[in-house]
């Protein structure tokens, strides 16, 4: 049998003939194409046709110089085919593929606003990360870009405009600030009375420029930065990082890592979806599952900060390896801890089934079907929510899960409920992980020596985060620097489903349908300098808000 | 009615304004720790032992606090509405026999059961008042839901309150304590359940608190209070919360006579302890319930409430006759 990548390698080619230029498969599961200008739209509708559950991962651009480099990369089942493409930078215009594939929209218009790439017959090209204020024609991630061309004066801010159309809807904005929002977002609901009629979320309030500055910090200096994306699965950022600069520098990292690199993940994992059951119930004012929920959390805050020696920040992971060594003796406590959770798991999947009110709050609520779900190119619980089996854990296995049995969790209701019962499985399922590779941890080292200096090459780092398939697409030009880091986060591929969902529902269920995608911002968020949000301008320096604090008082 | 110094001791101190005053701060206090226990959580500690001046300390913080008015508000409706919420609520807990007769000196009269209620949804209606005049979309939608909520709950909670009103032969608030030998929560328990749901909502606590849904509307119709006005909201609410903790034990536990086997006088301590005892069931169903969506909310309301309150109403009117003949031997003589 023909491994698959070699087979869509060869079925591309075949279609396209001439239109292939290069083609590479650096390691199992990963093609490379690059096609000619016009001819990506060709290579991803023969994937569609071949493969109905093709979903796009991300749009990583690239700037090569003279050429922006556009790689579509796209999960076909069994591999990840990225599909490149380059566009002179004099004339950056290329055809859009929304049209074919939903799930881009978002991607295109991060690509656009970074790096001024025009997507003809893009339904809606605007901002989505930068400010509005953000002038024309500066274009953050282009190499002749640098901050001091920004010109705070000469920017304009206009007023933050909501179009009242004239009928019997009225806009509520809901965030930046808002006791259902955990981090700055703002989403602008039309309503008809109770209903929502329409949604327009607007993403960057929480950029912090981390994907400009990983070009600056040598592999392993970036690898700090890159977990702090995200406190609640800054395990899954590092460990998707370091395997995306292990896999470049072809470097084995020892089996003892793999192990141990799992069970932090797994830990990672169940501390998330703890979290995120008990904002649910808060969300759903039902404090007291809130209260219960993360009084279990505290065991496994406790569990990691005696394996890594902290509660959040795990800072476990690093390239090679991992940071510290694990022994039996943690390995029992670690288990007897987990068994507890696992019981007190057996009563919140009791009562979520059955607890009234709580099924009249989730149940066939923010209903996302299966097509729409893969056509949006969802990832994570709530793919897996609406029936999509896509756990990159199983498919697409790292670190040592292709050798840990475990069932891959799917719910096929698609509503809020589902979404929740998938992320309670899901706990239970990682206790078992967790239990089965302490069991079977093999010996030796847990870290091997690296060079600073990494050779010349691409790679695509994916691991399953708590909230769904993370993607960092790492290029390396032999330096110690990295060229590009892309990242993408579970979030930024959820969000663009929450229309979807929430048009028809009431206003009580926005938190409810919301939390449900589990929306981690500050992961979607990663790149902006300056706030304007507020219409004004002003440096402060740390001085300065010294000063401003004592005047205060 | 003699006016002299001990009426007005009577209606300003005891059991009067400064009593029910201070067993407000403590019945929310009280509210606050039992929640606090069952969900697992310590709850005020701080102030005073047990945390029990917490609610005091709240109170005079928010007193001392800035009293910011939004520009397009209603002035006068937003300054007036808390306090007018307070006085209705404190003035309709006035009229209860707290221990034997009320703080008027006199054992009320017959109907004074539909002006306290009548008087509450006074308060309600102020509180709708006060976010539809801070023109905060917040509020405004905060403001409906308090009345959507208010205009269906207030039926069913008038007529399951006409249950022991029939059992008793009167409207009076005294009496149908006085002729409670046998509490009616036990002689009609399947009014007292209803209305202990009704009362829920009428409290807008969960599963019904969708007025002030954090997590939707910020805090409802009281989004934009600060201050003063903020303090006087949150009293009106713990106030709110003794009302109908002592109209349920007027109407169903008997008010201030304790069981048979303590002897026949009334005293205020019987009532304060079937207040709290109240307070707990309210607590206890608010921990364990999610908050239903307002539409949900409206439907149970005119779907199953109104018809059952109305089969229960029915079905203590036939068994009045019988109850009597039960219990005639223990009723003390209605004049």
């Amino acid at each position: 049998m023909i491994p698959k990548e070699e087979e869509i390698r060869d079925l591309i080619s075949g279609r396209l003939g001439v239109g292939v230029l290069e083609h590479k498969i650096p390691e199992p599961r990963r093609l490379y194409v690059l096609v000619k200008a016009g001819f990506h739209r060709d290579a991803i509708s023969i994937l569609l046709e071949r493969f109905a559950s093709t979903t796009i991962s991300t749009i990583t651009g690239i700037d090569l110089g003279e050429d922006i480099e556009l790689n579509y990369h796209l999960w076909c089942g069994k591999a990840e085919v990225t599909v490149k493409t380059r566009l002179p930078k004099t004339k950056p215009q290329v055809e859009t593929v929304t049209d074919i594939m939903p799930g881009a929209a978002l991607y295109e218009r991060e690509v656009f606003e970074l790096l001024g790439v025009r997507f003809l017959g893009h339904p809606d090209l605007r901002r989505l990360l930068l400010p509005d204020s953000w002038p024309e024609g500066q274009y953050p991630l282009r190499n002749d870009w640098n901050p001091e061309l920004f010109n705070i004066d000469s920017v304009s801010v206009e007023d933050l405009q909501i179009d009242a159309d004239g009928n019997s809807t009225v806009n509520v904005v809901i965030g930046p600030q808002h006791p259902a929002l955990h981090e700055p977002e703002r989403f602008i609901f039309k309503l008809d009375g109770e209903v929502v009629v329409d949604v327009e979320p607007r993403l960057g309030y929480a950029h912090r420029g981390i994907e400009k500055g990983a070009e600056q910090l040598m592999f392993f200096q970036a690898t700090h930065m890159i977990e702090r994306i995200c406190g609640i699965c800054n395990v899954a950022h590092a460990t998707c990082f370091c395997q995306a600069v292990e896999s470049i520098g072809k470097i084995e990292i020892p089996p003892r890592a793999k192990y141990l690199r799992t069970i932090v993940h797994e830990l990672n994992r169940i501390h998330s979806h703890l979290l995120l059951l008990g904002v649910a119930g808060m969300e759903i004012g039902f404090e007291t599952l809130f209260q219960y929920l993360w009084r279990d959390r505290e065991v496994v805050l406790d569990l990691m900060e005696k394996m890594t020696g902290n509660r959040i920040m795990a800072e476990y992971s690093a390239i090679g390896g991992v940071r510290r060594d694990f022994d039996q003796v943690l390995g029992e406590e670690v288990k007897k801890g987990l068994a507890a959770i696992k019981k007190r798991i057996d009563f919140y999947k009791n009562l979520l089934n059955n607890d009234p009110t709580f099924g009249l709050r989730t149940r066939g609520v923010g209903v996302l079907k299966a097509p729409a779900a893969l056509k949006l190119s969802v990832v994570g619980p709530v793919a897996r929510g609406s029936g999509i089996k896509m756990d990159v854990r199983k498919h697409d296995p790292y670190a040592a899960y292709d050798e840990i049995p475990f069932e891959e969790v799917a719910y096929e209701e698609g509503d809020s409920w589902a979404r929740f019962m998938v992320r309670l499985d899901e706990v239970a399922q990682s206790v078992d992980i967790i239990t089965y590779a302490i069991e079977k941890l093999p010996s030796g080292p847990y870290r091997t020596r690296v060079p600073r200096r990494m050779p010349e090459g691409e790679s695509l780092g994916r691991v399953e985060a708590p909230r769904g398939e993370l993607v960092h697409y790492v290029k390396s030009n032999g330096t110690a620097y990295p060229q590009r880091v892309k990242i993408r986060s579970p979030t930024l591929a959820n969000i663009i489903s929450f229309r979807e969902m929430i048009r028809g529902c009431y206003i009580a269920d926005i938190p409810t349908v919301l939390i449900s995608l589990d929306p981690c911002f500050s992961c979607t968020d990663r790149m902006t300098f300056v706030d304007l949000n507020d219409g004004r301008k002003w440096f402060w320096s740390m001085e300065d808000i010294k000063k401003r604090r004592f005047e205060k008082r | 009615m003699i006016i002299d110094a001990y009426f007005f001791f009577r209606i300003l101190v005891f059991p009067g304004f400064l009593f029910v005053f201070s067993f407000t701060l403590f019945c929310d206090w009280f509210e606050r720790k039992a929640i606090a226990r069952m969900q697992n959580r310590m709850g005020p500690s701080y102030a005073g032992p047990f945390g029990i001046l917490q609610p005091l300390a709240d109170c005079i913080k928010l007193m001392t606090k800035e009293d910011i008015i939004p520009e397009n508000a209603e002035r006068f409706v937003l300054s007036l509405a808390p306090i007018l919420s307070f006085s209705l609520l404190m003035l309709s807990i006035l009229y209860f026999p707290l221990d034997g007769v009320n703080a008027f000196s006199n054992s009320g009269f017959e109907g004074d059961l539909l002006l306290v209620l009548a008087l509450v949804t006074f308060a309600n209606f102020m509180l709708f008042l006060l976010g539809w005049s801070s023109s905060n979309p917040y509020s405004g939608i905060g403001a409906v839901r308090i009345l959507t909520q208010f205009v269906g709950y207030d039926i069913p909670l008038t007529i399951l309150a006409l249950g022991p009103a029939f059992m008793a032969g009167s409207l009076s608030l005294a009496k149908i304590a006085s002729a409670q030998k046998v509490p009616f929560a036990l002689a009609i328990p399947w009014v007292f359940v209803f209305f202990l749901i009704a009362l829920q909502a009428e409290l807008e606590e969960d599963p019904f608190d969708t007025p002030h849904a954090e997590t939707e509307i910020v805090a409802g119709y009281g989004t934009e209070l600060t201050g003063r006005k903020l303090a006087f909201v949150r009293l009106s609410k713990d106030l709110q919360v003794v009302f109908g903790a002592a109209l349920t034990a007027d109407l169903f536990l008997g008010g201030p006579y304790g069981p048979i086997a303590f002897g026949l006088g009334s005293f205020v301590i019987w009532f304060v302890l079937k207040v709290l005892f109240v307070i707990f069931l309210l607590v206890f169903v608010k921990a364990i319930c999610a908050r239903l969506r307002i539409d949900q909310i409206v439907r149970v309301n005119w779907r199953l409430m109104i018809p059952l309150s109305l089969i229960s109403l029915a079905l203590t009117a036939i068994y009045v006759p019988f109850a009597k003949f039960e219990l005639g031997g223990l009723r003390v003589e209605k004049g």
